[in-house]
């Protein structure tokens, strides 16, 4: 994992005991965990009682390195001794590596689902939902009497949902659902490799 | 049922039967043309001319008939029907004969153009699907996520304009959206909706 700097130098200090004593080291790796996972952002986030004899701007150059560590380190899906190599490399002795590690395992598949869930995408398919009607006549044709469908795609895209209204006839329903069942096992089958 | 022709298109009818029989048929074509494609006034002006009437009389010639075919077919009325509703205008039997033999040929074509019209929803045209594994993003490496990707083709209003749109789903949603829309189809066939087939018609 290739780190710039300035977070290098953030972690430094945080493997410090002069700077960071053994309480305040395991409130900072806490608190950096929280603060990547809560779903807003706390101003308050680093006022917590241990933290308070600590020199404010070290405090938050620590901070703010080791968040990057841990995205880094989630981003990636590095293993117990791409860490440990990483963090004594950085003059972390075992002790403290062992508490970053377990947090880190604690909150790995969180952080990997709020990661994954970034970036853009095709809208989202979620549900469909259908009407059988009987077209009875219109404006223009008098007896028409054929039955179709009215098909709705509730799809989601980045938070924001989104209906697609079609309308087909019954064989091209089938086709539609023909087309699905391929898909489906296409699916079916590449699972099985 | 029959037609019943107001007083304007009675009116505009009146000069078939001046011109010979040629003429009518011939009127018929460019009245389906019009329906096909449109018209253009160089067609008018030229049959005019050639016969010489006012533009006015050809157009509304062409336009009569072509509501007659219309009206006619888009009430699928029959073929003893049609020729009472024409006799109302007097014309003789050789006319109505043509009229009704236009009526007869064109009938099914003509109902297919008219039925394009309404359509103010989407029509399903095509699905076209692709399957993915996602292995990474810009936030996240080492993924194994299998996306369905599908390109919904839908054929939008009367002129035929295509829309496609580019959507996913994972593969639980897609076997949830089968099911769905299987049991949509499963509706068609249940007693209820077979009575209602067979009793409007």
């Amino acid at each position: 994992m290739e780190l710039s700097e300035s977070v290098q130098r953030g972690l430094r200090s945080l493997a410090e005991p002069s700077t960071f004593d053994q309480s305040s080291y395991g409130v900072l790796v806490d608190v950096s965990f929280r603060s990547l996972l809560s779903a807003k952002a706390e101003p308050g986030v680093l006022d917590q009682p241990e933290l308070k004899q600590i020199d404010q701007i070290l405090l938050k150059q620590s901070h703010t390195a080791a968040t990057t560590f841990i995205l880094e380190a989630v981003k990636h899906n590095a293993d117990k001794s791409a860490i440990s190599s990483c963090l004594e490399e950085l003059a972390f002795s075992a002790e403290r590596i062992e508490i970053f590690y377990s947090t880190h395992q604690k909150h790995k598949k969180e952080l990997e689902r709020l990661l994954a869930s970034i970036g853009r995408c095709p809208p989202r398919i979620n549900d469909a939902s259908w009407r059988l009607q009987y077209h009875v006549k219109n404006d223009q044709v008098d007896k028409v009497n054929e039955p179709f469908y009215l098909i709705s795609l509730n799809t989601e895209n980045e938070g924001s949902e989104e209906d697609i209204n079609f309308t087909c006839t019954v064989e091209q329903l089938q086709d539609l659902v023909g087309k699905l069942k391929d898909a489906a096992k296409s699916v079916e089958k590449a699972s099985q490799m | 049922m029959l037609l019943v022709l107001s007083e304007d298109h009675k009116e505009h009818l009146s000069f078939l039967p001046k011109v010979d029989s040629a003429v009518v048929g011939e009127f018929g074509r460019i009245a389906l043309e019009f329906l096909r494609r449109g018209t253009s006034p160089k067609i008018y002006e030229g049959a005019a001319r050639k016969l010489s009437v006012p533009v006015e009389t050809v157009q509304h010639g062409v336009e009569g008939l072509m509501f007659l075919m219309t009206e006619s077919s888009k009430h699928m009325i029959s073929e003893v029907d049609f020729l009472d509703s024409v006799l109302v205008l007097g014309f003789g039997e050789e006319l109505n004969q043509i009229l009704l033999q236009l009526y007869l040929q064109h009938h099914a074509q003509i109902r297919s153009i008219l039925s394009q019209l309404p359509s103010n929803l989407p029509a399903y045209h095509n699905l076209e699907w692709r399957l993915d594994v996602q292995l990474a993003s810009r936030p996240l490496r080492q993924q194994v996520v299998p996306t369905m990707t599908m390109r919904l083709l839908l054929a939008d209003g009367a002129d035929g304009g295509r829309s496609s749109r580019v959507l996913q789903t994972d593969p639980s949603s897609l076997l949830h959206l089968i099911s769905t829309l299987e049991a949509a189809l499963a509706a068609m066939k249940t007693s209820h909706a077979r009575r209602i087939f067979r009793n409007i018609k």
